[in-house]
């Protein structure tokens, strides 16, 4: 990064810089006429000296130029200029003086845009290029830089920076350019006066500055203390689990607060100073009209100074403190913004940097990896020191699976780290053939090797998001944008230096990976999520996904069909009893009372959980149906029981959270209010009854057997269900989705819309016999591939958060295989399955590797046998041995045609 | 039958007649309660445990899995706890549950169960006293059969 701020801003924007102070350039004239113009209206219409003379009218817009006499003398008439009276020449002059004001201020307005577009074109560049920088960090940097403090620095830190960037060159001249026709003006009018102003000037200009030094510097430690507080909260939340396991919540509030006190007193002080500073200002600024008026008008009484320049001179001193502020400031700022500046510099300098990515588009990407490895005299140096490879040395002929044996020794990893390319901290050379590793250029890496390590690290997005990572080399293809925009788009990215490519446009390159288009891709994806044994899991996933049923119009109808044919299913087989499907006639005895009364699934925030009882809508339907009372009569048995039951049960307790409808924080406040019950009815306040109907709305009687609702109530909610619908209908919003048997809830899960009603509670294993019965229909009607599309769209959350970590291992592996990679090297990734498990997955991965290299750290030689070649580490020294006789592969078991799913399907 | 009348089966089981009342409503809360048909299984030999069943009503064969076939060896009537010994050891079920007719009982969930246990001391020393008791029978019977 350019060390220089003004030398990196001219570089980037030179030619909107010039243009810009062309256009200042141009504008000063003008300016210079709206300040002598009020001179003109003052003498010589108003004190009447065009008509002295005994003149009737006088020329106005007279524009004439008379040559200097090195020129040959003699005046050139532009323009004749009209005869006007008295009163013509003083509205045509006041009118000429707006029209310069209008002209000044349409100037003003331009000039300001365009720095600000500079400003943010600059910032977008300076943006792209610290980013850029992010992905060069070396290892080392990126051990000690925080990600949090980095995030603030692109982003906030730099804002400033922008701002000025506009202001860099142009306000300077601008504004000096300003203040020195005014003052210029003021001295042609009376030296005097003009040298007087001259003085008050050269004060603020010495004194103000030297003052705002220690804001500064003050400044500059606020910045620090800015960002550490941001890098220590980022640490805190990622580290919350230690957190919550020591206790140690005290202790942190405490840190934070000494941060923010510190924080705190250094912005106090910048305060005071500053405002400090500003007054003294203001103060300086306000003098000189004092002597304006004191020494001006004396000229004025003694006959040097005439009122017209009086007035003007005046005029003229009040556009001098305006940019002579603004230049002081401008100073401060370019002051201020240098160290920032340079502290964002240091942030990114060069040590920690690796050199810039080449994107070499060799013919060596066409050439797969294979060959000979050899290795030769390999050292590596541990942590503290010690060599843990020293003159390591080995040939293997690839492609070959490879077990790198590490009995306990940090070793195995590492070379297995090596030879991925993920580390060049080692001495020695690792070459294939002819070509040296080291040598490789990263897109050759990043398409020809995988590496799944110990930590899968995921990004928020979809399981099929992170599937296709690894595929996204480079745009393809070109999707059809609206010219204008894309001109525009383009455009913009060429001027700020960032890539022209789309992220809309097709990066995945299907043929690299034998694929014909999107749907094959998803089969692939698919296939191999199977095979890796997480088929189930993206089964369930589907299931738990929704769709829009107007961009999936047959899987829609198909869902419905499914649901037919479901319902025929348990009929004929006996089992019509573990589901209650959803009839809007009659009540579910497996939903809650609030899915009974709504019967559809709830929308916007308003309608799901607690604040359906606070929504006035559902309130007024069930006043009108006559069950607040009783609902509210129910909520007060519920309390009661929940606060019998769970006492004694420490708060946070998972209990709680499973099975009371009372939050553990709850449980005293309605303690509370059934005391006040208590003590008579009327004492239950307004917020009281809505809290209390809040808990039978959750209520299932099947489930929560406290024999509150009987046939009646059943009935009574049955009927109330037409008044609520009634009531949301008139209402514009859509908060709700009713449930209509033959058509597709596109707010519902697609499980909820293959069962469409509720798995029972009273009959044992039905949740089980129901998923196994569904999952028979779903493959008859060949609906098992669309429903695990639907799967890949689920979305993993931060960091992979909505996954259990096998999962997130198989996704990181199925990542590395989809993109077909010569060589793949697995270093830990295995640690979050059983042995069983990972035995069957590493059967999988040496069948679809056949032709390719397989490179695996193991503990111990257990599962040696199975590799090609066998590499151990000892005292520093490798040691290959080849496996005497090939292990045999074992066949792959067929797919059980009628898989049970284990699992929650209603 | 409400969680009343579920508190009320729960205290006639030697297990649980230790058991402070407040606590068993909580287990009987955190319970499920469960239909079988008639010839349903409650569970199969072999399977891992998850969970302990107190029969309300009806009735439930013991059968064990041998070569000849499956073997009645007992019967369970109404407020039998069954399952108990597989989630506490945590090993597979030592034998078959079959409903003899519509019956329907309670289902404890292991996890459940553990966590209560953890939680209320009482409880675990209910139930200790319990299997202590069943052992010194055994142990009787052992005696007697040895001595006959």
């Amino acid at each position: 990064m350019e060390k220089s701020l003004f030398r990196y801003i001219w570089t980037h924007s030179k030619r909107d810089q010039l243009i810009v102070c062309a256009v200042v350039l141009a504008s000063l004239p003008f300016y210079f006429m709206s300040l002598d113009l009020p001179r003109q209206i003052v003498n010589q219409a108003i004190q009447g000296e065009a008509f002295r003379d005994g003149n009737a009218t006088a020329p106005f817009l007279h524009l004439s130029y008379e040559w200097p006499e090195w020129l040959g003398g003699g005046t050139l008439e532009i323009f004749e200029g009209f005869q006007v009276g008295r009163l013509g020449l003083l509205f045509g002059l006041s009118c000429l003086f707006l029209f310069f004001v209008v002209v000044n201020g349409a100037f003003k307005y331009w000039i300001n845009v365009a720095k600000g577009i500079l400003g943010e074109r600059m910032l977008r560049r300076m943006r792209f290029d610290l980013f850029s920088m992010v992905l060069r960090f070396t290892p080392d940097a990126l051990r000690t830089v925080k990600s949090s403090e980095t995030a603030t620095i692109i982003k906030d830190e730099v804002e400033p920076i922008g701002g000025f960037i506009g202001d860099a060159f142009i306000t300077p001249i601008f504004l000096g350019m300003q203040a020195i026709t005014a003052l210029a003006f003021i001295m042609i009018q009376n030296v005097w006066l003009g040298l007087i102003a001259l003085a008050v000037i050269a004060v603020q200009f010495t004194i103000i500055p030297r003052l705002r030094r220690e804001l500064l510097r003050l400044g500059k430690q606020r910045q620090l203390e800015s960002r550490q507080l941001a890098g220590r909260i980022a640490e805190v939340q990622d580290g919350i689990e230690v957190v919550h396991v020591h206790n140690a919540y005290n202790w942190e509030r405490a840190e934070i607060g000494h941060r923010l006190f510190n924080l705190f007193s250094v912005r106090l002080k910048i305060y005071n100073r500053k405002f400090f500073v500003k007054s003294l200002n203001n103060f300086l600024a306000q003098l000189t009209p004092f002597f304006f008026y004191a020494i001006g008008g004396y000229f004025a009484l003694r006959g040097t100074l005439d009122i017209g320049q009086l007035v003007a001179v005046i005029g003229a001193y009040r556009e001098l403190p305006p940019p002579l502020k603004e230049l002081i400031d401008w100073d401060q700022q370019r002051l201020d913004v240098q160290v920032k500046y340079d502290q964002v510099t240091q942030h990114f300098a060069e040590e920690r940097l690796v050199p810039p990515y080449e994107a070499r588009e060799a013919a060596e990407e066409e050439v797969p990896l294979t060959g000979t490895l050899v290795a030769e005299d390999i050292r590596v140096a541990g942590i503290h020191g010690d060599m843990i490879i020293e003159g390591g040395t080995f040939t293997v002929d690839l492609p070959a699976s490879v077990a790198l044996i590490s009995n306990g020794g940090a070793a195995a990893s590492m070379l297995a780290r090596i030879i991925a390319r993920r580390t060049s901290e080692f001495s020695g050379r690792l070459r294939i053939g002819e070509r040296d590793l080291m040598q490789l250029p990263a897109s050759v890496v990043g398409r020809r090797f995988a590496y799944a390590g110990v930590d899968p690290i995921l990004f928020p997005g979809s399981i099929r998001d992170n599937l296709i990572y690894g595929l996204r080399s480079k745009p393809l293809g070109r999707i059809q944008e609206e010219k204008q925009e894309m001109d525009r788009r383009i455009a913009e990215a060429i001027r700020t230096g960032n890539p022209v490519e789309s992220i809309a446009d097709q990066w995945v390159d299907y043929e690299r990976i034998g694929a014909r288009d999107e749907n094959d891709l998803d089969r692939i994806l698919l296939d191999l999520l199977d095979r890796i044994g997480m088929g189930d899991t993206i089964y369930l996933f589907g299931l738990a996904g929704r769709i829009n049923p107007e961009r999936h119009t047959s899987l829609a109808e198909r869902m419905v069909e499914a649901r037919r044919r479901l319902r025929e299913t348990f009929q004929s087989n006996g089992m019509a009893d573990l589901v209650e499907p959803f009839d809007p006639e009659r009540y579910n005895n497996q939903a809650t009372i609030a899915e009974n009364l709504l019967f559809g699934v709830p929308i916007s925030d308003e309608f799901k959980g607690r604040n359906l009882a606070e929504n006035a809508q559902f309130r007024s339907a069930i006043d009108r149906a006559g069950l607040t009372d009783d609902l509210v009569r129910m909520g007060l048995q519920i309390a009661e029981t929940m606060t019998e039951i769970f006492e004694g049960l420490p708060p946070g307790h998972s209990l709680f959270e499973q099975f009371s409808f009372i939050g553990a924080e709850e449980l005293s406040e309605f303690a509370a209010i059934l005391r006040r019950h208590a003590r008579g009815e009327g004492n239950l306040r307004r917020e009281d009854r809505t809290r209390l109907l809040s808990l039978p709305l959750a209520y299932i009687e099947a489930r929560h057997r406290l024999g509150l609702v009987d046939d009646r109530f059943m009935a009574r909610i049955v009927e109330a269900r037409g008044r609520v619908r009634e009531v949301l209908a008139r209402s514009a919003s859509e908060g709700v989705e009713f449930y209509d048997p033959d058509r597709f809830c596109a707010a519902a899960p697609l499980r909820d819309n293959l069962l469409f009603g509720r798995v029972s509670y009273q009959v044992a294993n039905a949740r089980m016999r129901v998923a196994e019965a569904v999952a028979t229909v779903v493959r008859e009607l060949d609906l098992l591939e669309a429903i695990e599309r639907i799967g890949l769209d689920y979305q993993v959350g931060a960091a992979g958060r909505l996954l259990s970590p096998q999962e997130r291992a198989s996704v990181n592996l199925v990542r590395c295989l989809v993109k077909r990679p010569d060589i793949l090297v697995i270093d830990g990734a295995f640690a979050p399955f059983d042995e069983a498990r990972g035995q069957q997955m590493l059967e999988l991965l040496l069948e679809l590797l056949d032709q390719q290299s397989l490179f695996m750290v193991l503990p111990n030689d257990r599962q040696a046998g199975s590799f090609d070649v066998q590499l151990r580490f000892r005292d520093g020294q490798i040691i290959t041995e080849k496996t005497a006789v090939p292990a045999p592969r074992s066949t792959r078991p067929e797919p059980d045609a009628a898989q049970r799913v284990a699992g929650e399907v209603a | 039958m409400t969680l009343e009348t579920e508190v009320q089966s729960l205290r006639q089981v030697p297990m649980f007649r230790d058991v402070d009342p407040a606590r068993l409503k909580l287990l009987a809360f955190t319970s499920e309660r469960v239909q079988f048909a008639g010839g349903q299984r409650f569970f199969s030999q072999g399977d891992p445990s998850d969970a302990a069943y107190v029969i309300l009503d009806g009735r439930a064969n013991v059968l064990l899995n041998t070569a000849s076939g499956d073997i009645q060896v007992a019967e369970l009537g109404s407020n039998a706890l069954v399952g108990e010994m597989g989630i506490l050891s945590d090993t597979p079920r030592s034998a078959t549950i079959m409903a003899a007719e519509p019956t329907t009982a309670l289902r404890i969930d292991k996890r459940v169960f553990l966590e209560l246990l953890a939680q209320f001391p009482q409880m675990s020393l209910a139930i200790m006293r319990e299997l202590a008791k069943r052992l010194e029978r055994t142990n009787a019977q052992l005696v007697a059969q040895s001595s006959s």
